[in-house]
C-alpha cells in the first residue's frame, strides 16, 4: 500500500513537471481550448443568411410582377441586385458570381391571376450552398402566401359575398410554430456548443498522446522507472489522470460555461449538473489518450494521426447528420467514441434544458467508456508503453527520419 | 546518381519506412473518404422520429396524424398525452419534433370558431428539424386547403378551387442539385478539406524530421548546397503519391459516387493536380516561416482544421464578418472549392474560373520567397521542443 501511494505521489510530481516544461503539451491543454471556441465562434457568428443576392427577369412588366418583385426583395434572406433583359443575361450574373438565384416572371403573369388561373413564376437557384437556398427558398415561400392571401381576399369578395368564413377572421385555421432550444435557428448556436465538447475531447486526447510520445524521447523526465524497477502501473495511471484533470479544470469550466456567455448561444442547463456530466467525458478521453499512446512514438507524430480525426468524430457525434439514419457498424463506431455521448447529452441540457437524469442514458455510456477505455489504457500501458519507455532508456534515441 | 535522384531515392526509403506515413497518406485519407461517403449515401436522412399530440381524437384529427406518418422525411414513433410529456420526449432526445391538434379541433373548425394547429421542432438538431418542420407545414397547409376548399364549394363556387386558394405559386428550381442532396455538399469539400489538412501535416513533419534528428546538414550537403533542390526532391515522392490519391478521390467522387459534373474532367483534373502542389506550397510556407517541426505542426494543424470552416463550405463568406471572411481566400481549399462549384456542380465556362487557377500559382510560388530562411535552419539543425 505505502509502494502505491509513493508511486502516485512520485508519478503526479514528475509527470507534472514534464508537462510544465513542454510548451507542446501546454498547447494542447491551455492554449487550444482556450483560443479554439472563439476562433470558431467568430467564424459563424452571424448565425444567419441574410441578403441573397438575385436577379429578376421579369417577362410581365405589370403592376403586379413589380409587386412581387418588391416583396421579395423585403425578406430578410433576399437581395435584389437588378434586372436582367433575358435569363442568358440573367445566367452571366451568376456564373460571374454576382448572384445566386434568378426570379423569372412570365408574360400573362398578372392577366392569369386576373382570370382566376394560377400565376407561375420560376425561382432558379445556384446550389453551390445549402443555406443560401433555404434562405431562397423560405424568402420565396412566405411572399408566395402572403401576396396569396390579399389576392384571394380580394377575389373571393366579387365571387361570393357570403364567404366570410375564409376572409372575417383572415384564417380559418391559423398554423403556428414555435422552434425549440435554438430559438433562433441560428447556425453558430446550433453547432458550436457540440464543437466546444469535441474540442475538449481532442485538446485532452492530443495532449495525454503528446505526453506518451515525449516520455518516450525523454525516459528519464518522465514518470516511469525505466530501470526495471515493478512498481504499481494502476498507480501512475491515476496519478497521472488526476494530474490532466486537475489542469484541464479551468479549460473546461471556460468551454462548458463562459464560451456560450460570450457568444450568446443558449444556455438552459445547470451548470452544476453540466459539470458532473462532463466528467465522466474527460476521464474517458483521458483514458482514449492514454491508449493512444500505445501508437505515438514521439512527440509530433500525435499531430499526423489525430488531428484528422476530428472531422471523423464530428460526424460520428451525429451533430451534422443525425445518428437515426447511421448504418449498423457507423453506429457502432459512434457509440465508441466519447464526444458523441458528451455532444448529445451536453446539447440537450445546455440548449434543451434537459436535466442530468435526462440524459441517462448518455450519462451511462460514458461511464461505461471510462470503465472500458480504462481497462484499454492498463493493457497498453502495461505491455506498450513501459517496455517502450524502458527500451529508450536503454538506447539513446536514434535518428530515424 | 545525380544528387536529385539520390535525395529522391532516399527521401522514397523514408516514406516507405516509417509506418506513421503509411498511416498519414493513405490509411487515414482513404478511411475519411469511405466513411463519409458511406454515412451519407442516402442523401437525405429520412424518417426522423417525431411525435403527434391529438387532444382531439376525431376522424379528421386522426387522418391529419394519418398523413404525417405516411410522409417520407418522418416517423411518427410516440403519441404523447400532452404537451409537458412531448416536451419530456425531446430534451430526452426520443423526438425531434411535434405535432399538437387542440381540444375540439374538428368541431371548432365545422363551426368557423378557426381552431390553431401548431408545431415544435427541435432546432438543436439542424437538419432534422428543418426536415420536420418541412413536412409539419406541408401537412397543415394540405389539411387547411382541405378544409377551404370545402368551405368554398359550400358556398357555391363550382370551379377548381385550388387557383383560388393559391393564387400566385412560385416554383423553386435547385439547379444542378434537384433532389437536394445533403450529401454532395459535405463529400465534395471536405474529402479536399481532409487531403488538403494531411498534405500540409505530412510537409512539415517530413522536413522538420530532417532537423530533429540531425539530418539536415546531410541533406543539404547531397544537394551541392542548393536548397531549392534539397527541398523539391524530397518532396517529390510525396507529390506523386498525393496525385495518386487526388486522382482516385476524384473519380471516387464524381465517377463511382455519382456527383454531379457538368464540365471538363480535364480542368477539374487540372485543378486537383494544382491543387496538391498548392497545399504543399502551403505547408512548405508553414515550415518556412517556423522551421521548426512542433510550431510549424501547430500552425499547419490549426489552419488546416479551420479551413474546414472558414473556406465557406457551409456558410458563405459574405455572410462571415469581413474580418474573418477574409481569411477564406489565404488557403488552398478554397479554390478548389471554386473550381468545383464553376467546372463540375455548374459546367460553366473555365473564363469565369480564370482567377482560381491562377491563385494556385501563388501559393506554388510563394515558398521560393522562404528558401534562404529554410536554408539557414537547415544549415544550423537546431531542433527546439
Amino acid at each position: 500500500m505505502k509502494k502505491f501511494f509513493r508511486e502516485y505521489y512520485d508519478t503526479f510530481l514528475r509527470e507534472g513537471r514534464m508537462v510544465k516544461g513542454d510548451i507542446g503539451i501546454l498547447i494542447f491543454f491551455i492554449l487550444l481550448p482556450l483560443a479554439y471556441p472563439i476562433v470558431y465562434s467568430l467564424i459563424y457568428n452571424p448565425e444567419l443568411v441574410r441578403d441573397v443576392k438575385m436577379v429578376v427577369v421579369d417577362h410581365d412588366r405589370t403592376p403586379l410582377s413589380r409587386e412581387l418583385t418588391r416583396r421579395l426583395d423585403a425578406t430578410e434572406g433576399i437581395r435584389l441586385i437588378g434586372y436582367a433583359s433575358d435569363l442568358s443575361e440573367a445566367r452571366r450574373a451568376i456564373d460571374s458570381h454576382k448572384a445566386y438565384g434568378i426570379l423569372e416572371i412570365p408574360e400573362g403573369f398578372a392577366r392569369r391571376a386576373g382570370r382566376l388561373e394560377q400565376a407561375n413564376a420560376v425561382m432558379y437557384c445556384e446550389m453551390s450552398l445549402l443555406l443560401r437556398y433555404r434562405a431562397i427558398l423560405v424568402g420565396a415561400t412566405d411572399v408566395m402566401q402572403d401576396l396569396g392571401a390579399t389576392l384571394t381576399t380580394e377575389r373571393i369578395d366579387e365571387i361570393a359575398p357570403l364567404a366570410e368564413t375564409i376572409t372575417a377572421g383572415a384564417d380559418l385555421m391559423p398554423i403556428h410554430n414555435v422552434t425549440m432550444g435554438n430559438l433562433e435557428s441560428g447556425f453558430d448556436s446550433f453547432i458550436m456548443p457540440g464543437i466546444l465538447i469535441l474540442i475538449l475531447q481532442q485538446s485532452l486526447v492530443l495532449a495525454v498522446g503528446m505526453c506518451g510520445g515525449a516520455s518516450r524521447e525523454h525516459p528519464f523526465r518522465s514518470c516511469y522507472a525505466p530501470f526495471g524497477a515493478t512498481r504499481p502501473i494502476i498507480a501512475s495511471i491515476l496519478a497521472r489522470t488526476t494530474l490532466f484533470l486537475m489542469i484541464a479544470l479551468i479549460p473546461t469550466l471556460y468551454i462548458i460555461h463562459y464560451v456560450p456567455l460570450m457568444f450568446r448561444f443558449p444556455m438552459a442547463g445547470n451548470i452544476f449538473e453540466e459539470i458532473l456530466f462532463i466528467l465522466p467525458m474527460m476521464l474517458s478521453s483521458i483514458m482514449l489518450g492514454m491508449i493512444f499512446q500505445g501508437v505515438v512514438r514521439e512527440r509530433e507524430s500525435v499531430f499526423l494521426l489525430w488531428v484528422v480525426t476530428s472531422v471523423i468524430f464530428l460526424f460520428l457525434s451525429g451533430l451534422t447528420w443525425p445518428r437515426y439514419a447511421f448504418r449498423a457498424p457507423w453506429l457502432f463506431l459512434s457509440d465508441c467514441v466519447p464526444a458523441t455521448w458528451g455532444v448529445e447529452g451536453f446539447i440537450r441540457m445546455n440548449t434543451n434544458g434537459a436535466s442530468l437524469s435526462q440524459v441517462g442514458e448518455s450519462y451511462r455510456n460514458l461511464w461505461i467508456l471510462t470503465g472500458v477505455y480504462a481497462i484499454g489504457a492498463y493493457v497498453v500501458q502495461r505491455f506498450v508503453q513501459y517496455p517502450a519507455v524502458r527500451r529508450h532508456a536503454g538506447q539513446s534515441v536514434s535518428a530515424s527520419c | 546518381m545525380s544528387p536529385f535522384c539520390e535525395i529522391f531515392k532516399r527521401s522514397v526509403l523514408q516514406l516507405v519506412r516509417r509506418p506513421v506515413y503509411w498511416v498519414a497518406m493513405f490509411l487515414l485519407p482513404l478511411f475519411v473518404f469511405l466513411f463519409l461517403s458511406s454515412l451519407m449515401a442516402e442523401g437525405l436522412p429520412q424518417k426522423a422520429p417525431a411525435g403527434v399530440i391529438d387532444n382531439d381524437g376525431s376522424p379528421l384529427s386522426r387522418k391529419i396524424t394519418q398523413n404525417l406518418n405516411g410522409m417520407q422525411m418522418v416517423d411518427i414513433t410516440a403519441m404523447p398525452e400532452s404537451f409537458t410529456e412531448a416536451r419530456h420526449m425531446m430534451q430526452e432526445g426520443k423526438i425531434y419534433g411535434f405535432f399538437l391538434i387542440p381540444h375540439d379541433f374538428e368541431a371548432d373548425l365545422l363551426a368557423g370558431r378557426s381552431p390553431e394547429i401548431s408545431f415544435y421542432t427541435n432546432m438543436t438538431y439542424f437538419v432534422p428539424a428543418s426536415l420536420l418542420f418541412k413536412t409539419f407545414k406541408t401537412t397543415a397547409l394540405f389539411a387547411k386547403a382541405g378544409v377551404a376548399s370545402e368551405v368554398i364549394s359550400s358556398v357555391g363556387f363550382t370551379q377548381n378551387p385550388s387557383p383560388l386558394l393559391q393564387p400566385v405559386n412560385i416554383v423553386t428550381r435547385p439547379i444542378s442539385n434537384p433532389e437536394l442532396n445533403y450529401a454532395i455538399y459535405l463529400c465534395v469539400s471536405f474529402l479536399p478539406a481532409t487531403l488538403q489538412l494531411m498534405i500540409i501535416l505530412v510537409t512539415c513533419f517530413s522536413l522538420g524530421q530532417e532537423i530533429k534528428y540531425h539530418a539536415s546538414r546531410r541533406l543539404l550537403e547531397m544537394a551541392r548546397g542548393s536548397i531549392v533542390r534539397a527541398i523539391y526532391a524530397k518532396l517529390l515522392p510525396q507529390t506523386l503519391i498525393w496525385t495518386v490519391i487526388v486522382i482516385f478521390m476524384e473519380s471516387w467522387l464524381f465517377r463511382w459516387q455519382g456527383y454531379p459534373m457538368h464540365g471538363s474532367w480535364w480542368w477539374l483534373t487540372l485543378s486537383e493536380i494544382l491543387f496538391v502542389l498548392a497545399s504543399q506550397g502551403f505547408g512548405l510556407i508553414c515550415f518556412g516561416i517556423f522551421p521548426n517541426l512542433r510550431l510549424s505542426l501547430s500552425m499547419g494543424a490549426l489552419i488546416g482544421i479551420l479551413s474546414f470552416s472558414v473556406a465557406a463550405f457551409s456558410f458563405p463568406v459574405e455572410s462571415m464578418y469581413p474580418a474573418i471572411g477574409i481569411f477564406s481566400w489565404v488557403v488552398p481549399i478554397r479554390y478548389n472549392y471554386l473550381i468545383y462549384v464553376d467546372q463540375a456542380l455548374n459546367g460553366i465556362d473555365i473564363y469565369y474560373s480564370r482567377y482560381w487557377f491562377a491563385v494556385y500559382f501563388i501559393f506554388i510560388v510563394l515558398p521560393f520567397a522562404l528558401m534562404p530562411r529554410l536554408k539557414r535552419a537547415f544549415a544550423q539543425q537546431a531542433y527546439v521542443p
